[in-house]
C-alpha cells in the first residue's frame, strides 16, 4: 500500500493529491499539464513537497509535519522516466545491476534479464539499442533494484506502434506479477485496459476520480475521460 | 579597370590578414627551433639549471594539479548545482585570476600570505613562512591555474541530464555513488580538458611565482624562471627548455584534441 497526501507548489502550479494505491498497477491519466509527472517526482523526492505525507508499506517516506523526508536513495521507489534515463556510459548489464551491486545482485539481475529476454544484449550500450529494448532495460533496471513501489512515466510513449503493442502486454504482465504498488502514467486507453487495474484521473493538479477501471469506462467522470475512453474517429 | 584593382585587393584582404597573423604566431616558434642545434639541445637539457628546474616544475605542478582537483571538483559541483547569488560571487572569484595580470596576482599573494601580509601573523604563529619557498610556488600555481579547471568542470557538470542522477538515486545510489558512477564519468571530457589546461597554465606560470616565491634555483626556480635566468648566462638551457615547453604544449593540445573528439563520440553511443 502506498498512501499519499501531498501539496506541491511549483512555478505557480499547485498539485494537491490524496491517494491510496493498492499493490499492483494503477493507471494515472489526465490532460497535459495536469501534474502527472510532478506527482511521480514528488513521490520520488525530486521536487519539494510543501505539505504532506508519503507512507509506503507502513514505512513513512515523508512527513512534513515532523520535518521528515527520506532522501531518494532510501525510499526504495524505482522510477522510469519518459526517456528512460539509462546510463549511456554503462552496458545493459551494468545498468541493470546498478541498483544491486555484488554477486547476489548479479544473479538477481540475470533472472530479471531472462524474464524480459535481455540476455543477448548484456554487453551493449544503451545507444546501440532499439526503443523497445531500451524500454525493457529501463524496466529491468528498476525491477532488479527490488523496489517497494514503481513509478513509470509514459513507459510506452517513445515506442513505435508495433513495438508498443508487444511491450504493452509484457509490461502489464510484469507489473501484475510484481506485488508492489506501481503507478503508470499514460495517454492511451489501451495501456489502461492492459494494466486492468484502478484508474486515477488527475486534472489541473487535483484528483478528479480514482477507482475501478469498469466504472471509469462506464461513466467517464470528465470531458477528458470521455475522450480517452471513446475511440477517436479514424483511430485504430 | 581602375576600379577592379582595389576591389581585387579588398577581396584578397581576409586571406592576407589571416596569413599575416599565422606568420606572427608561427615565426617565433620556427626561430626558436631553427636557432637550436641538436647538440645545443642536448647540452642545454643537461645543464644543472635545466635539470633542477625540470624537477621542481614537475613536483610543483603535480602538487598544484592535485590540489586543484581535490578542492576544485567539489567547488565546481556545488557551483553547477546551486545557481544563485552565492554561486555568482564564486564564479566571479573563479574568473578573476584568469583576467588579472600575473604580477598583480603575485603582489596580492604576497600581501595575503607574506610575513607582513593579512594572514602573515597567523602563519607566523603556526611556524609557517610561505614566501620564497616551494610551497609558495605551489600556491601561486594553484591561484592562477585552478580557475581553468573549475570553469571547465562547472560547464561539464551543468550539461549533465538531471534525470540520470534522480534515476540513480531511485536505484538506491547515494550522493557519492551518483557522483563517481554517473556524474563524473559522463563529465569526463570537460573535466579532463579543464585539468590539462589548468596543468599547462601552472607549468607556464611566471609572474606570480617570481613575485611571491622568488627565483631560487632548486627551491622556487621553475622552468619559466630558469629560462629567464639562463638568458643572462648561457642561452643553451634557455632554448632547450623553451623547446621542451613547446613540445609539452603541443602534447597537451594533441591530448585534448584527440580526447575531446573521442569522448564526444563515445558519449553519444
Amino acid at each position: 500500500m502506498l498512501e499519499l497526501e501531498l501539496e506541491v507548489v511549483r512555478d505557480g502550479f499547485t498539485l494537491e493529491v490524496q491517494l491510496s494505491l493498492a499493490r499492483g498497477p494503477t493507471a494515472l491519466v489526465g490532460p497535459n499539464g495536469a501534474g502527472k509527472s510532478t506527482l511521480l517526482r514528488a513521490i520520488l523526492g525530486a521536487v519539494p513537497v510543501r505539505r504532506g505525507r508519503i507512507v509506503l508499506e507502513r514505512r513513512t517516506l515523508l512527513d512534513t509535519s515532523r520535518g521528515l523526508s527520506l532522501p531518494t536513495e532510501e525510499r526504495r521507489v524505482a522510477w522510469v522516466p519518459q526517456e528512460y534515463a539509462l546510463f549511456p556510459h554503462l552496458s545493459v548489464l551494468e545498468n541493470i545491476t546498478f541498483g544491486t551491486p555484488g554477486r547476489a545482485g548479479l544473479a538477481h539481475a540475470g533472472v530479471v534479464m531472462d524474464q524480459l529476454g535481455l540476455g543477448p544484449l548484456a554487453s551493449r550500450k544503451p545507444g546501440a539499442l532499439s526503443g523497445g529494448e531500451r524500454q525493457k532495460v529501463a524496466l529491468a533496471r528498476a525491477l532488479a533494484a527490488e523496489p517497494r513501489a514503481l513509478l513509470l512515466d509514459e513507459p510506452l510513449a517513445a515506442l513505435d506502434a508495433d513495438t508498443r503493442e508487444a511491450t504493452r502486454v509484457l509490461l502489464a504482465d510484469t507489473l501484475r506479477r510484481l506485488a508492489i504498488p506501481s503507478l503508470v502514467v499514460t495517454h492511451e486507453i489501451r495501456d489502461v485496459l492492459a494494466l486492468a487495474g484502478p484508474v486515477v484521473l488527475l486534472e489541473a493538479g487535483r484528483i478528479r476520480s480514482a477507482g475501478a477501471l469498469d466504472v471509469f469506462r462506464a461513466s467517464p467522470p470528465s470531458e477528458f475521460a470521455r475522450s480517452l475512453v471513446t475511440p477517436r474517429a479514424g483511430g485504430v | 579597370m581602375s576600379e577592379r584593382a582595389p576591389s581585387r585587393l579588398l577581396a584578397l584582404f581576409p586571406a592576407l590578414a589571416a596569413l599575416l597573423l599565422l606568420g606572427v604566431l608561427a615565426i617565433p616558434l620556427v626561430a626558436l627551433v631553427l636557432s637550436t642545434a641538436p647538440a645545443d639541445l642536448v647540452a642545454g637539457l643537461r645543464h644543472p639549471l635545466a635539470l633542477s628546474a625540470l624537477r621542481l616544475s614537475l613536483l610543483t605542478t603535480s602538487l598544484s594539479l592535485g590540489l586543484t582537483l581535490l578542492l576544485g571538483t567539489p567547488l565546481a559541483w556545488w557551483m553547477a548545482r546551486h545557481p544563485g547569488p552565492a554561486e555568482r560571487v564564486a564564479a566571479t572569484l573563479v574568473q578573476l585570476p584568469i583576467v588579472v595580470p600575473p604580477a598583480v596576482s603575485g603582489l596580492a599573494l604576497l600581501l595575503a600570505f607574506g610575513r607582513r601580509g593579512l594572514l602573515g601573523p597567523l602563519l607566523d604563529q603556526a611556524g609557517w613562512a610561505l614566501p620564497f619557498t616551494t610551497a609558495a610556488v605551489v600556491l601561486a600555481e594553484l591561484f592562477v591555474s585552478a580557475p581553468f579547471y573549475v570553469q571547465s568542470a562547472v560547464a561539464a557538470f551543468r550539461r549533465l541530464d538531471e534525470d540520470l542522477l534522480w534515476a540513480a538515486g531511485s536505484l538506491g545510489a547515494g550522493p557519492a555513488r551518483r557522483f563517481f558512477r554517473v556524474a563524473l564519468p559522463l563529465s569526463r571530457p570537460g573535466v579532463v580538458t579543464g585539468a590539462a589546461l589548468s596543468w599547462a597554465r601552472a607549468l607556464g606560470e611566471f609572474g606570480a611565482t617570481l613575485m611571491f616565491a622568488g627565483n631560487l634555483q632548486g627551491r622556487t626556480q621553475t622552468l619559466p624562471l630558469a629560462i629567464y635566468s639562463a638568458l643572462e648566462t648561457d642561452l643553451r638551457p634557455a632554448k632547450a627548455l623553451s623547446i621542451l615547453m613547446v613540445a609539452v604544449a603541443l602534447a597537451v593540445l594533441g591530448l585534448l584534441g584527440r580526447g575531446t573528439v573521442l569522448e564526444a563520440v563515445r558519449a553519444r553511443t
